[in-house]
């Protein structure tokens, strides 16, 4: 069968960083296409170009047989590509159907069609059974939400090829269930599918085939049933990975961070990991957000060490030695536009001042170090964070809080959207905090991941925190209450 | 190779400065003069001086349009002191108190309600404006101590008294902006207002210390102004506001924020201010160079713009 996009040693160079150097791709139609990589192989490179978003430097692209070159997304989706952003490429301040009519507005004569777009929208939504309505403001999505809208967008018209840049990484998995079932029903249809992913474990419920990039360059590309979880990592990262989160339990210290609200009681104890585990919109963030003062609980304690600090702002929350790394970098970790040293010490400026004025030379070291320690990749500490990988901006918000000497971590969504290597590094710098003695609460929805990492797990459902589970708990046990509640006992 | 057309591109009104005076030294034989020159530096002292606080403020991500109602008012305050009969130097201070107040109110009223500066600060200047008008009585303010002229006209060394003035506050606001913690915080909260709330930054408070910086450098500027006219014009300043902005954008800040520096807007006031002397000395009608100066902001943006493009990944 011919191939409905082929591309041959394609080149990309973006000043001085070859990203890609020789990247082969073949996709057919009515197959699921597994594209792997560790962050900054230059999957979303290849995609880009594909999309038409990016310009190759070399190599060639055939669509249906015939060389094109995609000047402009335009004229990629013309052709019949079209792409699921994994970054929120949507209008804020817009709602949600005119977001999906962008650039592609029904008319009624001369004015906006705002009704028959409402509608047509409203019944692309239900038909998805998607949670979302169509004159809902973007800007007041959460970022699952948005991520359903950028599908919903690549939904519309009959394109040939759809490509998904991790498209379930901020999904909870009944609506990253959902997503699958929109790829087989595309597959169905003989659309040819790009999928981009970090969760391994997904690749078994969709793909057909799998090519694997690393540095740029194609190192494998064949039927994905062929491959064992093991080779694709093999595969990924150019070595053999022992198994990766695997964690010794440390004997518990004092109690560092007791927690008293309505709907919550816990504590944390040094040395700890605790896993705070639930659907999409069970309060998890929230919790988070109101230890960190963000919004500020109006009754109930929060004690550090003993003392209640009960912050109003996260002033006095990283006053009261609570660090809070955001399930967002990019929009509340991080300052892009700023050299990575200068993000480094934001949280403890006061480290690399001297009688009322910055060192330089302190401030690079300080960077320097963790450059070292976190084996960040990077030009330098001059470099603008914006430009690393995700993997390497998460260890920059770590080192940022490790600088600040925190007590408590809070780790909300520590592993969004970072590849397997990176992950086994976050998890590495974590057991570290614990084991220099920090109390430590992790919010993740990959839960294979929590269970792994996690002492102790906690259940949150609606806003409350409804069971507390024990290290060696099972994936189907934290589900059970996470859907349930506590009170119902558990199907054997 | 890649660092070094970047470094260009951000050299570039550096480039223009000097191309620009190096094309009137020989355009007009009256243009290198110690005169003349001592009058450019006089004549872009004051916009010099209220663009130093504007970088500030732009590089913060806010903006100040009442900068030239300020200077209005202040002037007024400290000529009237004086015309009273007080000091120069109680002058001096009730300007720059005045500017300074104006600043916090500036700065506090974006940060407790909330409102974007560009409509805080378009309130306080109307308000600013109908308060001096109020105050003087619409009259300009007259019979000021013969000693103030020195301030804005007098000549230390052979060098305008009022330059010596000027880079002294370029020196405080340079090491300020990049050598404080307020400077930093100013970069981040620019940057990202966002992160810098996360990472504990107390970012209302030092969104109004740089309002108030910006209003205490318009009353400095108000007194310079007030020194060479000898007289405090209810009237002052206005249109300060867009040459001020056009100083600090000119020389590569930002008007979304985190970006813009001393040395970049010194050269864009500089730009501006040779500009308008050159159109003078070559007889270029002074309504065309408004155009010019409109037509060389857009043209200082598209560049930078085009620079960040480029070197975006």
């Amino acid at each position: 069968m011919a191939a409905l996009l082929e591309l041959e040693g394609i080149e990309k160079r973006f000043g001085g960083v070859h990203a890609l150097r020789g990247a082969d791709l073949r996709a057919h139609a009515g197959q699921v296409h597994a594209l792997l990589g560790e962050n900054g192989a230059g999957k979303s490179t290849l995609m880009k170009i594909i999309a038409g978003m990016q310009r190759r430097d070399g190599g060639s692209m055939r669509w249906q047989g015939g060389t094109v070159d995609f000047a402009r997304p335009k004229e990629a989706h013309e052709a019949g590509v079209a792409m699921v952003h994994q970054e929120s490429l949507l209008a804020h301040h817009l709602t949600v159907a005119e977001n999906l009519f962008l650039g592609r507005e029904n008319l009624r004569g001369p004015l906006l069609d705002d009704g028959g777009m409402r509608e047509a929208a409203q019944r692309l939504i239900e038909a998805h059974k998607f949670p979302l309505q169509a004159d809902w403001r973007v800007e007041r999505l959460s970022p699952a939400e948005r991520q359903l809208v950028e599908i919903l967008r690549a939904l519309q018209g009959q394109s040939k090829l759809v490509i998904f840049d991790e498209p379930t990484s901020s999904l909870s998995d009944a609506e990253a269930e959902e997503v699958f079932r929109i790829v087989r029903q595309m597959r169905e249809r003989g659309a040819a599918i790009l999928y981009i992913t970090h969760r391994l474990v997904e690749l078994a419920e969709i793909a057909d085939q799998v090519t694997i990039l690393r540095d740029g360059e194609t190192v494998h590309a064949g039927p994905f049933a062929e491959l064992t979880t093991d080779e694709i990592v093999h595969h990924m990262v150019g070595r053999e990975v022992e198994h990766i989160y695997a964690r010794e339990p440390l004997p518990p210290g004092p109690e560092l961070l007791q927690v008293d609200l309505p709907g919550a009681r816990f504590s944390v104890r040094a040395g700890e990991i605790v896993g705070l585990a639930g659907l999409m919109g069970a309060g998890r963030t929230e919790l988070c957000q109101t230890l960190f003062g963000v919004t500020p609980a109006a009754e109930g304690s929060i004690e550090v060490e003993g003392t209640n600090v009960l912050p109003r702002s996260p002033r006095e929350a990283v006053e009261a030695g609570i660090a809070l790394i955001t399930e967002d970098r990019q929009r509340t970790g991080l300052a892009l536009d700023l050299p990575l040293a200068t993000n480094m010490t934001l949280a403890r400026l006061d480290g690399v001042v001297r009688s009322g004025l910055l060192r330089f030379q302190d401030e690079r070291a300080v960077a320097n170090s963790f450059i070292e320690k976190l084996r960040i990749r990077a030009a330098g500490p001059e470099q603008r964070a914006g430009k690393l990988s995700g993997g390497n901006q998460q260890k920059v918000v770590i080192a940022k809080w490790l600088y600040r000497e925190p007590t408590v971590v809070l780790f909300d969504e520590p592993t969004r959207g970072i590849d397997v290597n990176a992950k086994r590094e976050v998890f590495g710098l974590m057991d570290q905090m614990a084991r220099e003695g920090k109390a430590i609460l992790m919010v993740s929805s990959e839960l294979p991941e929590l269970l792994q990492v996690a002492d102790r797990i906690l259940v949150m459902r609606e806003g409350r925190i409804v069971k507390e589970l024990p290290r060696g708990t099972t994936q189907q046990e934290v589900m059970h209450f996470a859907a349930l509640g506590d009170g119902e006992a558990i199907p054997r | 190779m890649k660092l070094r057309s970047g470094m260009l591109q951000k050299l570039l009104p550096f480039l223009s400065l000097i191309g620009l005076f190096v094309f009137l030294s020989i355009a007009s034989p009256y243009f290198l003069t110690a005169t003349n020159l001592a009058s450019v530096v006089r004549q872009t002292a004051v916009i010099n001086i209220m663009a130093l606080g504007m970088t500030l403020i732009i590089v913060s991500g806010g903006i100040d349009l009442s900068v030239g109602a300020i200077l209005a008012f202040s002037g007024v305050a400290g000529t009237m002191a004086m015309a009273g009969g007080q000091p120069i130097w109680i002058g001096l201070l009730v300007g720059v108190v005045c500017g300074t107040a104006w600043g916090l109110l500036n700065g506090l009223l974006t940060t407790t309600l909330r409102i974007p500066p560009f409509i805080v600060t378009l309130g306080t200047l109307g308000i600013a404006r109908g308060v001096t008008l109020i105050l003087s009585g619409g009259l300009p303010i007259t019979g000021l101590p013969p000693e103030l002229a020195f301030l804005g006209e007098g000549m230390v060394f052979g060098v305008p008294f009022v330059l010596l003035v000027l880079l002294a506050t370029a020196g405080l606001v340079h090491v300020t902006l990049d050598k404080t913690k307020l400077g930093r915080y100013t970069y981040a909260i620019g940057s990202n207002v966002q992160a810098a709330v996360y990472a504990g930054i107390p970012v209302a408070r030092y969104t109004v210390a740089v309002y108030a910086i910006s209003g205490a450098l318009c009353g400095l500027a108000s007194l310079i102004e007030a020194s060479r006219l000898m007289t405090g014009q209810p009237t002052a300043g206005q249109g300060y506001e867009l040459q001020v902005i056009a100083a600090v954008v000119i020389g590569g800040g930002s008007l979304t924020g985190g970006e813009g520096s001393v040395a970049g807007t010194l050269v864009g006031a500089f730009i501006m201010g040779l500009l308008a002397n050159g159109s003078d000395l070559l007889g270029i009608n002074p309504y065309l160079q408004q155009a010019i100066i409109g037509g060389i902001i857009i043209l200082a943006v598209a560049l930078d713009e085009a620079r960040k493009r480029r070197f975006a990944r």
